[in-house]
């Protein structure tokens, strides 16, 4: 303690701001490191090409969300129907494409209008009926997964041959998907940092009334930040087709839970306002490295969970530790 | 035991290499009141903060009641006889009166249960003392800023305190208000309770205090009698030079008409009012805390909606408004009372606090120019004085003059034709209150109209080409700076008051 305070007190009082801000974000980052040097040194396959790549893709599936999600908990919202949206997604998209080609680029359209509808729904019942954003995304969590179920409980549709190339292909060593998602990260990036939207995410979040009265359109941006998220949920629907080749039922559930735990992991406040990009980013590669790691240890996958847990508490104590 | 009921020793502080407190040292006697005095960021709440245990000082002792004070929680500390009451307001919007003044000592029954009688008995004695009579079970949410600050009062009375610090107490108080809390003051000192009470009106101080210190920039500048200062030398103790001018006067003549609000009520108390505004002019709007004042502001600018009549700029084709985002693009714009709550975003940054009414205005392409970000925001920062450490620095952690800075900076980029200014130097200190001033008389030169309103009536007189006076939701009469006399605006309001009640 001794030593952080003789540290923090060759700074500049910006440094220091710099730091107390982000420095959880830094221990997130560390934490990573450690975990791939355990995997390096004890595991024989977890350093391998294959691996590694497995390990993009997956942080690709997860990430996507999480940016979405992110920025709907910098405006003090939440969604919890991402995963039933996936889910929905993966169906409607394989029974619109039906493994026919020519049927591709309708089945991508007709998808991600369903993620565009489904988020400006909510922001109407969030803005016009003025239901928490809680409340809204659980029923719709409740809605889309019946709807899903309904249409069908068994591996529906497929997809084209060239659709699931799609999964499998690279540029150099680094699969598409996986650089689909850093574009993703770089494009939030610059939405928060300069644009106004990006702005009136954190003005939001931080004071909902503060800006209405400093004439922030709250109801416009509410509107596009939820469709934004129901999209990324599309999006990794039409992924998980390309995996898995079919309309899986089974996929999609937990997505929600696991979107918002790497959002919390990665510093972002879940009462709004506050929240990085490379925070999320962190908090993604955290649950994938270790959810990866673990099954190469062979660890029992309750334990995982339980590990999870302990790591939400310990980053969000250490989130805490900023401030005093 | 020593005479001193609190003595606190050579207490230090800073905030991330901030010095906010310096070798301060104070010490109080029971049965005596305590004027505490400085600029803003002069480091009277930090003082009180760490009295109360919000804070843990760096260095430095505190002796109540003859015993050193080891670290302890708020709660032991409320125990011990200590009540401080904030100028941010600490009662929980959805409870009533009742259940916040007893809040974690409400009265039980056998088996934990409460007694909710003897819990509204209790607030309602309590209350009566303050002499009001408002409903306990009326939610705090429902309550005006100042009822709640006396609802706060009440709970300090409830908990048997020795010690009351007052952080700032007559700030949203007015008139009748105001003498009643002197007397509970004074019964209470007779009571032999110390009281340090915190203030940037220094004519309460010399009306009620017995001893004043004096504060600037975490230092101490001095303890002395009341007996031994006069205005001039304690206003030159806090600034450090002498204030000759309060209120800065400019010759002007009427300039044209800009705006007027015809009837127009909301689904508050406002009913039916009408005003004009003109160019360059300062409107002073008057009346109790209550009247409709707040009421009247928000209903100008959007921010309530409209149950009945108009507003128009004049001029301006088609100007109308029934949103804040409309008003600013019209050129209106409110600086609220409730600075927390409405007017400011306490968790991000000076920078974005500045530029976000102004932010689609600084986008080309789609993209917000971060340089002219910056230059905004350091135009203001150099235009209004404001003391931060960076753009990037939270609003939370300026001073409350420095935070009135930022709102006022913020609305001064959008260019405005009408200013509506809700208690604008509430909670500022004396040289901020005279740059605000000045800020005001520059605004009136380039002919933008203001509306101020003001619980403080030489304020209002000082500063006001007009003055309409409020009452019960109404405007009950126009006075012109040439005629207007505290007297004169109070029997006007209270005139109209007992009328209502004779009917």
């Amino acid at each position: 303690m001794n030593l952080t305070a003789r540290f923090m007190s060759g700074l500049t009082p910006s440094q220091r701001l710099f730091l107390r801000r982000h420095g959880p974000v830094f221990a997130v980052y560390g934490f990573i490191l450690i975990l791939f040097l355990i995997g390096a040194t004890q595991s024989e396959r977890f350093m391998s090409v294959r691996n590694l790549t497995n390990v993009a893709r997956q942080s690709a599936f997860l990430g996507i969300v999480a940016l979405g999600q992110m920025l709907v908990i910098l405006t003090a919202g939440i969604d919890l129907s991402v995963g039933s949206l996936v889910k929905l997604s993966i169906l409607v998209s394989a029974l619109a494409m039906n493994g026919e080609p020519a049927n591709l680029g309708m089945a991508i359209l007709l998808t991600l209008g369903l993620g565009l509808l489904v988020g400006l729904i909510h922001g109407f019942l969030v803005n016009e009926v003025k239901i928490a954003p809680f409340i809204v995304t659980l029923a719709s969590l409740g809605i889309l997964r019946g709807v899903s179920l309904s249409i069908s409980t068994s591996p529906v549709g497929s997809a084209s041959r060239d659709f699931i190339m799609f999964y499998v292909q690279k540029i150099g060593p680094i699969p598409v998907i996986a650089l689909m998602f850093v574009v993703l990260l770089i494009l939030t990036a610059l939405l928060l940092r300069y644009t106004a939207f990006g702005k009136y995410l954190y003005a939001i979040g931080g004071n909902v009334e503060v800006a209405r009265l400093s004439g922030v359109p709250v109801k416009r941006v509410r509107y596009g930040v939820y469709a934004l998220c129901s999209i990324t949920a599309s999006i990794t629907g039409l992924l998980w087709l390309s995996r898995m080749g079919v309309g899986d039922p089974a996929i999609g559930d937990g997505i929600e839970l696991q979107t918002i735990t790497a959002v919390i992991i990665g510093g972002t406040s879940l009462f709004g306002g506050r929240g990085t990009v490379i925070g999320t980013l962190g908090g993604v590669l955290l649950l994938v490295v270790m959810a990866n790691l673990l099954v190469m240890l062979g660890v029992n996958q309750f334990v995982q969970g339980l590990i999870q847990g302990i790591i939400i508490v310990a980053a969000v104590a250490l989130y805490k530790q900023e401030g005093d | 035991m020593s005479e001193f009921i609190l003595e606190m020793h050579n207490i230090s502080k800073s905030f991330a290499g901030v010095q906010a407190l310096k070798d301060v040292s104070i010490r109080c006697r029971p049965g005596q009141v305590y004027g505490l005095v400085g600029e803003n960021g002069a480091g009277k709440s930090t003082l009180m903060k760490i009295l109360a245990g919000a804070y843990k000082a760096d260095s430095g002792e505190i002796i109540y009641k003859g015993q050193l004070r080891e670290q302890a929680t708020a709660g032991e500390i409320i125990e011990s006889g200590i009540s401080i009451i904030y100028q941010e307001l600490a009662l929980v919007p959805e409870m009533s009166v009742a259940e916040n003044i007893f809040l974690g000592r409400e009265p039980r029954r056998a088996l934990g249960v409460l007694n909710l009688k003897e819990l509204h008995q209790r607030a309602a004695a309590l209350l009566k003392r303050l002499g009001i009579t408002p409903n306990t079970r009326m939610p705090i949410s429902e309550l005006t800023v100042a009822q709640r600050q006396l609802v706060e009062i009440a709970k300090a009375l409830s908990q048997d305190a020795d010690l009351i610090v007052m952080d700032e107490p007559s700030a949203i108080l007015a008139g009748n208000e105001l003498d009643q809390l002197f007397q509970i003051i004074e019964s209470l000192v007779e009571q032999g309770v110390a009281i340090i009470y915190i203030s940037h009106r220094l004519e309460e101080v010399f009306r009620i205090a017995d001893e004043v210190t004096v504060l600037k920039d975490g230092e101490l500048v001095d303890t002395r009698p009341i007996e031994q200062l006069d205005r001039a030398m304690l206003v030159e103790m806090m600034v450090g030079r002498p204030l000759d001018e309060i209120f800065p006067q400019t010759q002007h003549e009427q300039g044209e008409l800009v705006l007027v609000a015809e009837d127009i009520s909301t689904d508050t108390i406002l009913t039916s009012a009408s005003l004009e505004l003109y160019a360059g002019e300062i409107l002073g709007i008057a009346g109790m805390v209550g009247s409709g004042r707040t009421e009247l502001a928000r209903a100008l600018f959007g921010a309530d909606p409209l149950t009945g009549g108009r507003i128009r700029l004049v001029g301006v084709d088609g100007a109308t408004w029934s949103n804040p985002a409309q008003a600013i693009q019209s050129g209106l714009v409110l600086v609220p009372e409730d600075r927390k709550a409405h007017g400011l975003f306490t968790a991000l940054s000076v920078r974005i606090n500045v530029t976000i009414p102004i932010l689609r205005r600084l986008t080309r392409f789609g993209i917000v120019r971060g340089a002219e970000e910056e230059a905004v925001v350091e135009r203001a920062r150099e235009r209004l004085s404001i003391v931060m450490a960076s753009a990037d620095q939270e609003t939370q952690y300026l001073s409350g003059g420095n935070q009135q800075k930022v709102v006022l900076a913020k609305w001064l980029e959008t260019d405005p034709t009408v200013v509506i200014l809700d208690e604008p130097t509430r909670g500022v200190d004396v040289g901020a209150k005279f740059e605000i001033y000045k800020l005001m008389r520059q605004l009136n030169d380039r002919g933008i109209a203001i509306v101020m309103i003001s619980s403080e009536l030489p304020e209002v007189i000082g500063m006001s080409d007009r003055i309409l006076v409020m009452n019960d939701g109404r405007i009950v009469g126009e006075v012109g700076q040439d005629e207007a006399t505290e007297a004169g605006i109070i029997a006007l309001a209270t005139m109209s008051n007992s009328e209502a009640n004779g009917q």
